[in-house]
């Protein structure tokens, strides 16, 4: 297409020389032509590149065609190869004009192109068209503007060949006729009218484009700042609320407004820090929203920091690149390490950058300090004017607080972003900000709290509400100072360093900084000759910095520099005080004192005023020491405890402060100058305003910390809150409240570390041997303590480590304290406030602690070992329990503890067996509920005790008995009491069990009770100890024979004994205790040969004993199977001799009956085969027929087979023994009608005695033999005796006989009866 | 038109959001990479205070196998695990937005966070614009944790669809941003910047 075809005509000198169209896509043609036609354009436009040579100026009128291509693509590469040309043909023409002031003839003309081109684009722009290109316009437009524009950044250095726009219209030589610099600025506004037009034609343009030309603007106002007035008008004039007619995107268009006005924002160039304001309405009509406010506000802050260092360094270095790069890249993540004071001079410039430096939007705390550092063009009024000339030499501190204040004074709009910011500042910086703001505090707090007027108020009402307005924010941060005390005092006293002091300390404030932060942490300052060098350095790094000098005049007192070196030399007043001792000062101290006056007043009466107030408790009231002397009273004492330090420095700044009041109206720094215009008295406090104070200060910091909680950065309040309780006393509603916030946030509030802080100062005071400090200090640690540790319990669960933790961190526990614990554990007094369920925990929970203490804290070991002892007597079995475990398991092993563990346990168990002299020392260890029984048990003992001699000496059956006479002396519970820890002690330590052993014969019942009690499971677990309790059994004391056979009772219980203990017991039967009791538990094991022997013993013993051992007998064990079976049990005990075993009938019968007791082990089958290998014994055994009769009583279905032993008895002439005798009689009748044959089978005159015994027979026996079958069979002699034969005979004989005999039965069985 | 875009997903620490949307869009077949913005790689820990933190750079793989040795289960649980598992399945580390410049020209790129677009652009605004190759940055404000991640990256994905169908997406996105915020009930913000 021709140029002329509606694109404007480029205008004046503009105009193209020549117009050359060759048209290269004229008419529209099919798809793939147009493709392949765009493809062979957009190759060619790649080809144009960026160098500008002769020949290029062949394919220009492509360049130019190509934009009025169909194919978007095209079109778009066209413009981009353009603006490319553009920068390298005007970058050629400053060359060639800067080398020859002559340009070539191809170049002018290349250039005319150029010209056309550009008119070209804008035609493209006011044209409907695609967005996609007009955009590109659009950007095209601004790089033109910018090269048309002189760059005031580039501040001089000459471009060289290369790539990029490096073209700077300021560099042309002026004059020469193509390119004249005021010319092309001209054209520069001209084109930016194009652009400026374009946003007033919003309404019809489309959001994209709508917002490639708003991010135009701001790209060139922002690099071109002289544009930056005509932009920000055309922007502020531009109403982001408008109406979009095309379907605009409103909420991104505003956003883009926004981000091009936080842009200016960022720039410092003083146009744009004129505007601030309006910019910041402008804003605030944007995104009305606080949250977009604040978030502007950081963005704004940390970006224009990162630029304002690349033009620092770039204006130090002459290398913007460089710089540049580095901003955005490594130096950022370098986290500073600690440099070596000494070197604090040298570091300086690269601290200044690393702290300047950091641009990281993803890293909180660095974010922070950006905004620290950038409160020189706030814009927020009157503050920011004045402080951003001088911003650079601020320390981070006064920036803040600078910052801080611009923030409050836009009221409630900027509390938000002050929280966010105070939210992100790190602990060290807000303690200076702190410190700092404490200057203005005084009056402020006076005014607000004790309603003095000191007559000045009024002059600046709105800076000295500012400032409290900023301490109430800011006190919950201060920790620097005091922070170093408790780890200072830790590793001093202690010797835990448990406190956390933040570290980095210096990495990310600058020197002056470093130097205002409290000089006490600083090591420098315990070495005189050290502080003084310290002092040179700076001074020589303040020259450095602001070319004031360290003793400034006062009339030099206006500028803020100058408030710097002041801050400076405040904290090196207790530095420089102790350079007086050391050596001769280049000044007599009366001028060293003076110039601490002029110096320090600014911040001296302020100090004096809050110190005073928070102080003032501790504070002797004696002002008259001089100066001198005040200083040295810090550095004197021995232990540099925070208080003591902080007191001297006051001291001294006070009388400071007293001697130059008059001259300090003269000196008023700019921004501190509210606060000098009068000179606030001291006030004195009443005692209740103090307490007002305090309890204001603390509930102001402990409110602010709840918020602060949720980032994480609370740590600063810790400090402060611990010298306010140690001021208060720890009494009152001050600690109270304190106490609960430390209770209801004790895990994530961190109440530990406070309390932790609390106490530690609190114990720094104690130990500083200050008098009239420590013993209040005192008081107000174990108040404190025992407060926190009261409410612990109260409120948290058993469960909670928090009780044990505190106590074993606390520096130092008082014996209160220690009593509370031992109540714990004692369950004493803690009933109340749990449930009865959960007393158990609150024990344990103490005895944790105990546990704890000991471990941890050596000093009291030996309390704590004592009350866990005592608990381990307690007399509810669940305290005592856990005590012994605790005892037996954890401290036992212990080393230190072992002995004394063990004499106590010795010596209870002494006690309570030998009661004479327990008496005493148990009651001393019984609980109050336990003294009555105690009492009444008493009664008891003086008659017991009669019989106990005899008692002890007796073997143990009657031991047992006289016992049962002792039961009153001391009860079963009792005797657990005292006894169990001394049992669990023996499972660690076996050889313990000898006491028991040997005591066991002299103890009372109730003790052998308990021992009976213990030794099963101490037996049972003694595996790895075996030998040891061999070695007790093979000699045990005596009287112990009771427990050697519980003890082998229990060993046998569960597995077969071992050899060496048969063998240790074998030897112990045959020697020293010939009780087969003894045996018992080994009989399993015992083979037949073994057993038969000592038989007769086993079924001496008592029943119940011979049961146990026929049991084991009849056992066995797995190898041997029993030793007898139970046939061979009851031959055995048949086969017993009354006489010659020397065992009593009795029991020989008893032991009988035993075993028919075991219907299933004695069952019908063994009685069976035992009787008839019995019954074939000669002689027979003596209870031979009391078996029979036994067995057959048992087993009636025996019948048979013992009517084969009668018969096998009668064989045997059983008449002949006498006793046996009438045992077969007795059974015989008892099993009638079946003995009936077996008695016909005995010789007449027998039989007749067993009929004249057993009457009862006589009839049914005559009927059974009556039978026909019978009768044949049976000898005359048994039928006539039977009365059966007298008829038959009579018959044949006389009848006369026969009556008479018949009447003769009758009195024959008499007759029989008599024979 | 026939040229693919080419997309960028941006969020913080190139993990969960943009890593979502990364492995959805690639899954469709979009030319596509992704980036971080912040100055770590910053991965949930024990508890708040004790974040993992790594380097850009640092595989994805060896970030699993070290949470997977320090605690398998607290990782498995809360999700980081599977995400990494899921992320080494896509690229082998992710990458800072600010260092990688090297990686050419997108066409649009999306944010998941408004600090994260306002970072984009600075740094784009900062970088040397000789390529005049217009760029669509567009924020799409998700939440930073699983289940809106997955959600998130949907979005995205239908967003990047509309945009890749549209012929020139500098004339179609404000339609396509007004459309998507009826549909979807969400904000979003989309600037044009250059290369």
């Amino acid at each position: 297409m021709e140029p002329e075809d509606g694109l404007p005509e480029a205008e004046d000198g503009f105009r193209a020389p020549a117009q050359v169209a060759v048209p290269m896509s004229a008419p529209p043609e099919s798809a793939v032509g147009v493709s392949r036609d765009s493809l062979r354009a957009l190759e060619l436009l790649k080809d144009l590149g960026s160098e500008v040579s002769e020949e290029l100026l062949v394919l220009m009128p492509n360049l130019l065609s190509a934009l009025r291509h169909q194919d978007p693509f095209v079109v778009k590469q066209s413009i981009a190869t353009g603006t490319t040309l553009f920068g390298a043909v005007l970058e050629e023409i400053a060359l060639q004009l800067h080398g020859s002031s002559k340009i070539e003839h191809w170049l002018e003309e290349m250039w005319s192109w150029m010209v056309q081109f550009k008119g070209a684009v804008c035609g493209v722009l006011m044209e409907p068209g695609s967005i996609g290109i007009k955009v590109l316009a659009v950007k095209f437009i601004e790089t033109c503007i910018l090269y048309f524009s002189p760059d005031e950044k580039d501040g001089g250095v000459l471009f060289t060949e290369g790539k990029g726009r490096r073209f700077n219209v300021s560099h042309l030589i002026r004059g020469n006729s193509i390119l004249n610099p005021a010319m092309l600025e001209i054209e520069a506004d001209r084109t930016l009218d194009l652009l400026l037009d374009l946003l007033h034609l919003a309404n019809n343009l489309r959001g994209s484009l709508l917002i490639a030309v708003i991010n135009s603007l701001a790209g060139i106002a922002k690099n071109r700042p002289l544009r930056y007035k005509v932009i920000l008008s055309a922007l502020l004039a531009f109403d982001p609320n408008f109406e979009i007619q095309n379907g605009g995107h409103t909420s991104s268009i505003r956003y883009c407004l926004r981000t091009a006005f936080v842009g200016f924002l960022r720039c410092n160039h003083p146009s744009f820090t004129e505007s601030r304001e309006k910019i910041i309405r402008a804003l605030r009509a944007i995104s009305p929203g606080e949250s977009i406010d604040q978030v502007l506000r950081q963005v704004e802050r940390m970006s224009r920091t990162m630029d304002r260092v690349s033009h620092d360094v770039r204006v130090s270095k002459g290398d913007p690149l460089s710089i540049q790069e580095s901003v955005s890249g490594d130096l950022t993540r370098n986290k500073t390490i600690l440099p070596p004071s000494d070197v604090l001079a040298e570091e300086l410039p690269a601290k200044r950058i690393r702290f300047d430096m950091p641009f990281d939007t993803a890293h909180s705390t660095q974010m922070a300090y950006d905004l620290a550092d950038d409160n020189d063009d706030d814009g927020n009024g009157n503050y920011s004017s004045s402080i951003s000339l001088v911003g650079n030499d601020l320390s981070p501190a006064e920036k803040m607080i600078a910052m801080i204040g611009a923030l409050l004074a836009e009221g409630e709009r900027g509390a938000e972003s002050l929280e966010l910011l105070i939210s992100n500042i790190h602990a060290d910086l807000m303690a200076d900000i702190v410190i700092e703001t404490m200057k203005h505090l005084p009056k402020n707090l006076v005014v607000a709290s004790v309603r003095h007027n000191n007559g000045s108020s009024n002059e600046e009402t709105s800076l000295p509400s500012i400032s409290s307005q900023v301490l109430s924010t800011t006190t919950t941060d201060l920790s620097a100072p005091t922070s170093s005390l408790p780890s200072e005092l830790a590793t001093s006293s202690v010797g835990v360093n448990g406190f956390s002091v933040t570290p980095d300390v210096s990495s990310f404030s600058n020197l002056s900084s470093e130097s205002k932060r409290d000089p006490r942490r600083d090591p420098r300052r315990l070495d005189p000759r050290r502080s003084v060098a310290f002092g040179n350095s700076h001074s020589a790094s303040l020259n450095l910095e602001n070319s004031h000098d360290m003793q400034p005049m006062p009339s030099q007192l206006s500028s803020k520099p100058v408030a710097i070196s002041e801050a400076i030399k405040i904290e090196h007043s207790s530095s420089l005080g102790s350079k007086l001792d050391v050596e001769p000062s280049d000044e007599p101290v009366g001028q060293m004192i003076e110039k601490l006056q002029t110096t320090e007043t600014l911040e001296v009466q302020d100090n004096v005023m809050i110190m005073d107030q928070s102080l003032d408790v501790h504070t002797p009231p004696n002002l008259e020491i001089s100066p001198v002397e005040s200083i040295e009273e810090p550095l004197a004492a021995s232990t540099p405890s925070d208080v003591t330090a902080n007191e001297g420095v006051v001291h001294n700044l006070s009388e400071c402060d007293e001697f130059s009041s008059p001259d300090v109206k003269s000196l008023t720094p700019e921004d501190n100058s509210h606060d000098l215009i009068t000179h606030p008295p001291l006030v004195e406090l009443m005692d209740e305003q103090k307490s007002e104070l305090h309890r204001l200060a603390v509930t102001r910091i402990v409110e602010d910390y709840k918020h602060l909680q949720v980032t994480g950065y609370g740590q600063a309040c810790l400090p402060l809150l611990a010298r306010l309780v140690a001021q208060t006393g720890a009494d009152g509603d001050v600690v109270k409240f304190l106490q609960q916030h430390i209770i209801l946030g004790y895990h994530h509030h961190k109440g530990h570390e406070l309390a932790m802080h609390v106490l530690y100062h609190l114990h720094a005071i104690m130990i500083s041997e200050l008098d009239d400090c420590s013993s209040l200090a005192a008081s107000s640690y174990e108040k404190f303590l025992l407060g926190v540790v009261r409410t612990l319990l109260d409120s948290l669960p058993a469960t909670d480590k928090s009780f044990s933790k505190l106590l074993s961190e606390a520096p130092f526990l008082p014996d209160s304290s220690l009593k509370l614990l031992e109540d714990l554990c004692h369950s004493n007094g803690y009933e109340h406030n749990l449930g009865e369920n959960r007393e158990g925990d609150r024990v344990t929970q103490g005895l944790v602690a105990v546990w704890s203490l000991i471990l941890g804290r050596p000093p009291y070991r030996q309390t704590c070992l004592d009350i866990v002892l005592k608990c381990a007597l307690h007399s509810q079995e669940e305290v005592r329990a856990k005590a012994i475990r605790l005892v037996a398991n954890k401290l036992y092993p212990l080393n230190f503890a072992s002995d004394i563990i063990e004499q106590f346990a010795v010596r209870m168990l002494l006690s309570v067996v030998d009661q004479q002299s327990s008496e005493a020392d148990t009651s001393l260890v019984y609980s109050n509920e336990q003294q009555t029984e105690m009492a009444s048990q008493d009664a008891f003992v003086g008659g017991s005790q009669i019989l106990e001699p005899a008692a002890s000496e007796s073997d143990a059956d009657k031991d047992n008995q006289a016992s049962v006479l002792k039961v009153p002396t001391i009860s079963l519970s009792e005797a657990q009491r005292q006894t169990s820890l001394f049992f669990a002690l023996c499972s660690k330590k076996p050889s313990l069990l000898q006491l028991v052993f040997d005591i066991y014969g002299r103890a009372p019942k109730a003790v052998k009770q308990s021992v009976h009690q213990h030794i099963p499971n101490l037996v049972k677990n003694l595996n790895s100890s075996y030998c040891e309790l061999l070695h007790l059994i093979s000699d045990p004391p005596e009287g112990s024979k009771g427990l050697v056979v519980l003890v082998l009772e229990t060993l046998t219980e569960e597995s077969t004994p071992s050899s060496d203990l048969i063998v240790v017991v074998k030897h112990l039967y045959e020697t020293k205790l010939k009780d087969a009791a003894i045996l018992i538990p080994m009989l399993s094991s015992f083979s037949k040969d073994e057993v038969m022997p000592i038989f007769p013993r086993l079924v001496d013993l008592p029943l119940e004993k011979f049961q146990a051992a026929l049991a084991r007998i009849l056992q066995g064990s797995a190898h041997t199977g029993p030793a007898l079976t139970p046939a061979e049990v009851l031959i055995a005990i048949h086969d017993i001799d009354p006489l010659k075993d020397g065992v009593a009938l009795k029991k020989i019968t008893d032991a009988c009956t035993a075993c028919f007791e075991q219907r299933i082990v004695f069952t019908q089958h063994v009685l069976a085969k035992s009787l008839s290998h019995l019954v074939e014994q000669v002689p027979l055994p003596l209870l031979f027929m009391r078996t029979v009769i036994q067995a057959i009583d048992a087993f009636p279905s025996l019948v048979d087979f013992v009517m084969g032993i009668l018969s096998k008895l009668v064989t045997k002439q059983i008449w002949k023994m006498p006793k046996l005798w009438v045992g077969f009689l007795k059974c015989a009748s008892q099993t009638q009608p079946h003995s009936f044959h077996v008695l016909l089978q005995l010789p007449p005159p027998y039989l007749e005695n067993a009929l004249s015994r057993h009457s009862n027979l006589r009839i049914p026996l005559a009927s059974y033999a009556n039978q026909s079958s019978m009768r044949t069979s049976l000898p005359r002699q048994t039928l006539k005796l039977l009365g059966l034969l007298d008829e038959e005979q009579q018959t044949p004989k006389s009848s006369g006989p026969t009556t008479l005999q018949t009447s003769d039965t009758g009195s024959s069985i008499h007759g029989a009866a008599l024979t | 038109m026939g040229a693919k875009l080419r997309y960028a997903m941006v969020c913080s620490s190139n993990q969960n959001r943009s890593m979502e949307a990364h492995a959805l869009l690639k899954r469709h077949g979009f030319d596509v990479s992704s980036y971080g913005t912040g100055a770590h790689v910053k991965l949930p820990g024990p508890s708040l205070r004790e974040p993992n933190v790594y380097d850009f750079g640092t595989p994805y793989k060896f970030m699993h196998d070290e949470l997977r040795r320090k605690d398998p289960d607290l990782y498995k649980r809360n999700g980081i695990l599977p995400m990494l598992k899921r992320n080494l399945g896509v690229k082998n580390a992710p990458q800072r937005w600010q260092d990688n410049a090297a990686d050419g020209c997108f066409d649009v790129v999306v944010t998941f966070e408004e600090k994260v677009f306002n970072i984009v652009i600075e740094d784009l605004s900062n970088r040397k614009q000789v390529l005049i190759r217009s760029v669509l940055i567009i924020n799409l404000e998700v939440k930073d944790n699983h289940e809106e991640a997955a959600t998130g990256g949907k979005l995205a994905l239908e967003l990047c669809q509309e945009i890749e169908s549209a012929d020139c997406w500098e004339d179609a996105i404000d339609d396509i941003v007004a459309a998507f915020e009826r549909q979807h009930k969400r904000k979003l913000l989309y600037t044009i910047s250059f290369y």
